[in-house]
């Protein structure tokens, strides 16, 4: 399937301008779409995409801020949501200091090294940060 | 199996862990929770798997680290700003012997890669380190890593390797 949704992107003083959006779902995620746009008996791309972008936005925010986002059975249950793509925006990020025990030739190879210019990614380098 | 990269939590299942080298295998099961929330000497991420996310399956610690400018050689040092060598270090990385062969070391270390890149958009820092074992340096030199002169054979190799390398690797994406 392809979802496609119009929505209004920036108010021109005269007319209203719309942006398309397209995406080419897996057979999965498009059953996961139609099954959720019929439970939440949602009949347009347009309605589920701004309220999905709504929901996103929220918890971004929310991590960005350093709030953990949970949810709560009736029993008192916690599960915390662990979304890797959430957590790269979580501020715990800063990392601790440790200090290195570096010989004189050591540190001299390093400072050679981080002079140099930049080298060329590996085909291995490259592949990993597609995934 | 599909797997999350996430922050150690402290009831994390990490006793069954096995990589097949103890003091990696000790460091998490007993050093890696308390390093992270009690004396904050390195942040451990942990690859667990969606359908037992209790379970570690793979990890790897991250820690920020420099060299006093005052170490650097003058000769070597001219054309570097005027402050201490910032370096984010790859400390430890590590794979449960029954996952292996699967792409997780990879995913751990782009994983890795990522947050280096984050964490040097917000501090500044322009280079990753880590000291592998003689037996990995192939594997991380795969990766752009470059190995450091100077150490002596009996001991691990640090290597080097340019956040500005991995940050040309995600614009050719």
């Amino acid at each position: 399937m392809a979802l496609t949704a119009q929505s209004k992107t920036k108010e021109a003083p005269q007319r209203a301008r719309k942006s398309k959006f397209q995406a080419e779902l897996a057979p999965p995620e498009d059953r996961m779409v139609r099954a959720l746009k019929a439970e939440l008996q949602m009949t347009s791309n347009t309605d589920f995409l701004v309220d999905a972008l709504t929901l996103f936005r929220w918890a971004v925010s929310e991590r960005r801020r350093g709030h953990r986002i949970m949810s709560e059975g009736a029993s008192g249950e916690r599960k915390i949501l662990v979304f890797p793509r959430l957590e790269r925006v979580a501020p715990e990020l800063e990392l601790p200091r440790v200090d290195l025990h570096w010989s004189e030739r050591e540190i001299e190879s390093l400072t050679e090294l981080a002079q140099r210019q930049p080298a060329a990614p590996t085909e291995a380098l490259i592949r990993a940060m597609r995934g | 199996m599909a797997v999350n990269i996430r922050r150690l939590e402290e009831f994390d299942e990490t006793e069954g862990f096995d990589c097949g080298d103890e003091p990696l295998n000790n460091y998490l099961r007993r050093h890696a929770w308390i390093n992270q929330q009690k004396s904050s000497i390195g942040v451990t991420y942990v690859a667990v798997d969606e359908a037992a996310p209790g379970v570690v399956l793979g990890y790897f610690t991250l820690a920020a680290s420099s060299i006093p400018r005052g170490r650097l050689p003058k000769k070597l040092a001219r054309g570097l700003p005027p402050y201490d060598l910032p370096m984010i270090l790859l400390a430890r990385l590590a794979v449960d012997q029954r996952f292996t062969g699967k792409g997780l070391g990879r995913a751990l270390l782009a994983e890795a890669f990522r947050i280096a890149l984050r964490v040097a958009d917000e501090v500044g820092c322009r280079s990753m380190v880590t000291d592998a074992y003689r037996d990995k340096i192939e594997w991380y030199a795969k990766y752009g890593f470059v190995p450091i002169e100077g150490a002596s054979e009996e001991r691990p190799q640090k290597m080097f390797l340019d956040l500005r390398t991995i940050r040309k690797a995600m614009q050719s994406r």
